[in-house]
């Protein structure tokens, strides 16, 4: 028999770990040890093994542990080798075997200095091994015989090497276009061998839709042969958009722990006998992978054409209608409420309104719609329309029934279902002939008597000055008082006379004063402003300058000239 | 047309029909036309406390709006007339400065009394008992509150068949046109 190249490195360590006994007898640090156990989780009847490795020669004074529920067992010493960095490193094991007395989550302390805690799993007693399942190579031996399926749900089959199913729940007759069937996914999943289900289960193909997926299915734990199953159930509801023959199927995406050892690995591994080597050769990972259902056959009829009411929206089911009116006796002008209850079983997504756009004596309100399920995918249920209604007519009315049409899958032909008419009684309004909310004889007690009808009668409520037209008297006013305040303006001479007062008034107090800056600064503007020009003009200017700037002399002005040089010349304009 | 009295009779009678909102309704609209009659206010605040409705302050108007917008009117011309005599001549000047004051008082008086009234423009009272003030201006919309017959409430909008009101305490909601009526028609 040829070896692969491939073992050889296993069998190298298998002839060292023989050797090993020969080569390190020393007593070792406990510093330097570690442990671990295998395997993590396992049933009442089971026991998994501890395992503690040093590679600095050999283990001496390990205590037991001490932990409720669970017994501690030497199983012995061993000796083998590490791979550090490529390189082997004898190290030597010590074992010890973990029974369980009771079910629950165990922690173990640590023994030697570095390890860690350690923890142990230990679940409800079962036949088989929870890591029973090996992925097998096709070049390895037959794997074993899938577990009985005799009890499996029919039209389900065991897929993942036995560790989880998936089955299509569909209704066996055919179906028609837009009609909603009720549906059934069921995925079951061994715990343990399936880790996690990683989404939700999706139909293939795209000729149907699948509603109200919930995401919290039903689950309950099954037994199918032998073999505990967490059965998880989802319902739904199916619509075909076209018709046609087709095959359904349904997948679900899960993680399932796979051993990836070839079979010449775990013959290898069968013939060590020892758990440790056993150990080297454990491959167990969780895997990826999608599980399929059996394909299912639906056919799927088209709706006939023939037979087809005008106001045929597309529902198709089996269902009722009744109605009714709420207040039954309102007063003219009140708003109703016309209400029309569908019920039954159907695509009620599809179920239109049917109500009122207009009726005589009524104002017509756009109906609302409610839906209320009655199970969990919205199959069977009640679509409540409401109908605002109003009518300012009293008396006795008739409101008209209403018809609503439907396509009934059991039949095989369009139904229409009616609703009676519903009579109302409309009382006349409050303001007319309605009785008092009040006791009138209390009311009347504290009144005041009546006025002789004496006072002056008005158009209008409204006061006078929140009417418009009266409110364009004052608006014209306004408009003359604005206009005579340009019109009435005073002359220019009334107003010439006005200002030369005032500036000779000025210069004669600047005169008094003796202020000549301002005196001179003054007659010099006054003049300038009068239109004068000559020999007067550039002397002013030149007193008004030097007077600025070198303060003059009060002495040396000669006020009284030029005051009456700017009266004639004021005069003269 | 309408007169103060007539209307103060008309309520008289929806009183004593045992209708508070109507004669509420009818007191509220003689009232506008004679803000100080004691008759009318008197019925009115006392069929607002035997409807169980908060009742309002009553002002004591000066004058009446009629005569206050008169007044309005003799204001702006004593107003403007002293002010344009001021600009045509110098004398007169006690004269014109009185006119001015008694201008100025008169266009206040009247915009006192308009700022008082204006608000009543725009008030309606319940005429149904138990009347739903909706959230939203349909026959459907849930109901946010109820108001009672008679109680007088400010019309801030309109939709459709429905008035959005505001309540004395200031709650909203859009209540049935049919269920109230305004106090200026």
């Amino acid at each position: 028999m040829r070896i692969p190249l491939t073992h050889w490195s296993k069998l190298w360590v298998i002839c060292l770990t023989l050797l090993a006994p020969i080569t390190h007898t020393h007593a070792a640090d406990l510093s330097l040890a570690y442990e671990t156990i295998e395997p993590p989780s396992i049933r009442m009847g089971e026991s998994a093994v501890i395992r503690i490795t040093s590679m600095d020669g050999y283990l001496d004074n390990v205590p037991l542990p001490s932990v409720t529920g669970l017994k501690f067992e030497w199983i012995g010493r061993q000796q083998g080798f590490e791979f550090v960095s490529g390189k082997p490193i004898p190290s030597s094991y010590v074992l010890i075997k973990v029974t369980p007395e009771f079910a629950g989550v165990f922690t173990i302390p640590g023994l030697t200095p570095k390890s860690r805690t350690l923890g142990l799993e230990v679940v409800a007693a079962e036949t088989s091994n929870p890591l029973a399942w090996r992925n097998y190579k096709s070049s390895a031996p037959p794997p074993p015989p899938p577990p009985k399926v005799t009890s499996l749900p029919k039209g389900a089959e065991l897929k993942a090497g036995g560790a989880a199913f998936v089955r299509l729940v569909i209704p066996t007759r055919d179906i028609y276009v837009g009609e909603s069937v009720p549906v059934d996914i069921e995925v079951g999943l061994r715990p343990g061998i399936v880790t996690s289900l990683n989404g939700l289960p999706t139909l293939s193909g795209g000729d149907f839709t699948l509603n109200n997926l919930s995401r919290q299915p039903e689950r309950r734990d099954e037994d199918y042969g032998g073999n505990q199953f967490l059965l998880m159930t989802w319902h739904s509801v199916l619509a075909a958009v076209k018709p046609g023959d087709f095959s359904l199927s349904v997948e679900a995406p899960m993680s399932v722990k796979v051993n990836t050892l070839s079979a010449e690995d775990i013959s290898i591994a069968a013939r060590m006998g020892a758990p440790f080597l056993q150990s080297l050769y454990s491959a167990i990972k969780p895997k990826e992978m999608t599980v399929t259902s059996p394909t299912s056959e639906l056919k799927v009829l088209p709706l006939p054409t023939e037979g087809r009411p005008n106001d045929f929206s597309g529902a198709v089911g089996n269902f009722q209608v009744t109605s009714d009116i709420a207040p039954t006796h309102p007063a003219a002008g009140d708003p109703l409420t016309l209400r029309l209850h569908v019920s039954g079983t159907g695509n009620f997504d599809r179920v239109d309104s049917p109500m009122f756009s207009q009726l005589e004596h009524w104002k017509t309100y756009p109906p609302k719609s409610v839906f209320k399920k009655s199970d969990a995918v919205g199959y069977k249920g009640e679509k409540v329309f409401e109908q605002p209604l109003i009518t300012a007519k009293s008396g006795q009315q008739t409101i008209p029934g209403l018809a609503f049409s439907y396509f009934n899958p059991t039949t095989r032909r369009y139904e229409r279902a009616q609703t009676q008419p519903i009579q109302v009684s409309i009382g006349a309004t409050l303001a007319n002939s309605s009785p008092g909310s009040l006791d009138a004889a209390t009311l009347r007690r504290g009144l005041r008597p009546d006025h002789d009808p004496s006072s002056r009668s008005v158009s209008a409520l409204e006061p006078l000055y929140f009417q418009p037209t009266f409110l364009a008297v004052p608006a014209t006013l306004a408009l003359l008082l604005a206009g005579g305040w340009f019109v009435v303006r005073p002359s220019p001479a009334r107003v010439n006379a006005r200002v030369n007062a005032r500036v000779l008034a000025q210069l004669e107090a600047a005169a008094k004063s003796g202020d000549s800056v301002s005196f001179f600064e003054l007659a010099h503007q006054t003049l300038l402003r009068t239109g004068a020009a000559g020999e007067d003009i550039e002397r002013l200017s030149a007193l008004a300058d030097e007077a600025k700037y070198s303060r003059y002399e009060p002495g040396n002005t000669d006020f009284p000239h030029w005051l009456a040089v700017i009266r004639a010349r004021l005069k003269e304009i | 047309m309408y007169s103060a009295d007539t209307l103060y009779n008309q309520g008289n009678a929806y009183a004593r029909a045992g209708k508070p909102g109507l004669a509420v309704l009818s007191y509220k609209r003689a009232a506008l036309l004679a803000p100080n009659d004691p008759d009318i206010n008197s019925n009115l605040e006392y069929v607002s406390a035997t409807a169980r409705v908060p009742t309002e302050a009553q002002f004591a108007y000066l004058v009446n709006p009629t005569a206050a917008a008169w007044l309005g009117v003799i204001g702006i011309i004593l107003l403007g007339g002293s002010l344009l005599a001021g600009k045509a001549t110098r004398h007169y000047r006690g004269l014109r400065v009185t006119a001015k004051l008694l201008g100025i008082g008169c266009i206040a008086l009247t915009l006192s009394n308009a700022a008082v009234l204006w608000p009543r423009m725009h008030e309606a009272v319940i005429l149904t008992n138990q009347t739903p003030a909706r959230v939203s201006p349909v026959p459907m919309g849930d109901t946010a509150f109820v108001l009672r017959e008679a109680e007088t409430v400010t019309m801030a909008a309109e939709h459709e068949d429905y008035v959005l009101i505001r309540t004395r305490n200031g709650r909203t909601g859009w209540v049935a046109r049919a269920s109230l009526g305004t106090v200026v028609p």
